[in-house]
């Protein structure tokens, strides 16, 4: 097998940061923004994602080429489904406050775009181990992305961090940083969901923007130093040659 | 009558007072990929309205009729995305073939509605709340038209926004949810619209 | 009818479906498409979002939209 060492590590790493898939791909925005009210369901919305792209990433692998070419997408979908369906049914039995938060959006992982995108883009083409890293990469990089515009959102909304109301194994504790009556709840309603998602997006592009700047900036000053250089060049050799001429 | 007035106002309140894109989060993709032109908007938010009454039409029976007597109502996501999928390849199998001016404008937007949590969205959201047949072809219909209307709306927006003088950072998609974030606010303005009226 | 008719009949209709699903999916992939609306995409990706109201066909378009 020829492959680059370090080769799964950045497998992993990409679905973190270069390819995120919310922040930079800008998909399976629906979720993102209805289940970030506050940093328990977005942690709870993201692990039930993530073992769905896990087990489908993996099965469709295991099952690449069994699958015909003509009939590719319609088998995904029902693998998704039936995987979505039984991380319903546990979630419903063992955690029902999160199920009865996240509500419709548990069913809704089946139409996610990332789930069917990763299945068409990677899992198809794939060994199973790659595919399974994959699926972890992408699954982590989208809860760190939900939770990111959870941490903006229950802070500002809130005032603080509550944990235990939705994962109720834990003891219920309330970290209240911001005094009563100064946070801003417009944060916890959907127009601070659009909000936060768009000051993140834009905070990714001044960032993108700055490095492209800074890219170009450097390529100029290449083309300039390499411009003089030839400059220098052809003076030296025009400097020359009426000394030679002289002779 | 009353039955009627309950319909009318369930389309409302599913239309406009708890707006599919801007309060119940369906459907963001298609919103913020497909408003770049009115025209197109115009062209997914008609498919979307005619595949989820349909969707709706026959998700509601197939529950009550079938998955419940049967005692399968688990499966009822897998029922509902099957559905929705064959739908939307048997509408667009009818359009390319015998319609070739409506495919030229609902033609690439078809497939994509199989990926549109709003189709979904509603046929469970129905099984959710266990509501009637009436009330779910209320929410269907409204929820649709309402994404409609909301596409269309922030399209001819975002045909303004394109020669607006944002900042860099702001250009495309940061500016249009922003305004999403706007138009949400004012929707927040219909909340308790029909609080009043006891029906 | 019994609850096993009914699970029988529930479990026909989810397979049915899918053989729906399958065959109206493989079916749309292989009629061709109609005529005039070949490259519909390719002007829909490259100019749905353009900005540059210098470009010639921006501008044809905005008179042909009018």
């Amino acid at each position: 097998m020829s492959r680059e060492k370090g080769y799964t590590k950045q497998n992993f790493l990409k679905g973190l940061f270069i390819e995120n898939p919310l922040f930079i791909s800008v998909l399976g925005t629906c979720p993102a923004l209805a289940t970030t009210k506050s940093i328990e369901a977005a942690i709870g919305m993201g692990i039930l994602f993530t073992i769905v792209l896990i087990c489908s990433n993996t099965l469709i692998s295991l099952l690449r080429k069994l699958i015909p070419e003509e009939i590719r997408t319609p088998s995904y979908i029902v693998v998704i489904a039936t995987f979505v369906t039984i991380v319903k049914m546990l979630t419903n039995a063992f955690l029902p406050e999160l199920y009865s938060t996240l509500g419709v959006f548990i069913s809704l992982i089946v139409v996610n775009c990332i789930v069917l995108g990763r299945a068409e883009a990677f899992a198809s083409k794939n060994n199973v181990f790659d595919s399974f890293i994959d699926g972890i990469g992408m699954g982590v990089g989208y809860t760190m992305a939900l939770c990111i515009m959870a941490f903006f959102r229950e802070f500002l909304g809130t005032g603080g961090f509550a944990f235990g109301n939705i994962f109720t194994f834990i003891p219920y504790f309330k970290l209240q940083i911001i005094p009563k009556g100064y946070e801003i709840s417009l944060f916890t309603t959907p127009v601070g969901a659009f909000i936060v998602f768009g000051l993140i997006l834009a905070v990714m592009a001044f960032y993108k923007n700055r490095k492209a700047e800074y890219q170009a900036f450097l390529q100029r000053k290449e083309r300039q130093r390499k411009a003089e250089e030839a400059k220098a060049k052809a003076a030296a050799l025009a400097a020359h040659k009426p000394v030679e001429e002289a002779k | 009558m009353n039955i009627l007035i309950t319909f009318i106002l369930g389309i409302i309140s599913s239309m406009l007072i708890d707006n599919v894109v801007l309060s119940r989060f369906y459907g963001i993709c298609p919103f913020l990929g497909v408003s770049k032109k009115v025209k197109s908007a115009l062209g997914m938010g008609i498919a979307v309205v005619f595949v989820i009454v349909l969707a709706t039409l026959i998700c509601w029976p197939l529950y009550n009729f079938i998955l419940v007597p049967a005692k399968i109502q688990f499966l009822d996501t897998v029922a509902y995305i099957l559905v929705i999928a064959s739908l939307v390849q048997l509408v667009g199998l009818f359009i390319k073939k015998y319609s070739p001016s409506l495919y030229k404008t609902l033609g690439i937007y078809l497939p994509l509605i199989t990926t549109n949590c709003a189709v979904l969205g509603v046929a469970q959201g129905n099984t959710d709340q266990a509501l009637d047949f009436l009330s779910s072809l209320a929410n269907g219909i409204g929820t649709s038209v309402g994404f409609l209307v909301i596409i269309v709306v922030f399209s001819c927006i975002r045909v303004r926004l394109e020669s607006a003088n944002t900042p860099k950072a702001f250009k495309g998609l940061p500016i249009a949810l922003i305004t999403a974030a706007i138009m949400a606010m004012a929707f927040m303005g219909l909340q308790g619209l029909f609080s009043g009226i006891n029906v | 009818m019994s609850q096993t008719g009914y699970l029988i009949l529930g479990i026909s209709i989810l397979v049915a479906l899918l053989i729906i699903f399958v065959v109206s999916f493989v079916l749309y992939r292989r009629t061709p498409v109609p005529k005039g609306c070949e490259n519909i995409k390719i002007s829909e990706e490259n100019c749905a979002g353009c900005t540059h109201s210098e470009c010639s066909f921006y501008k044809k378009k905005e008179e042909s939209e009018e």
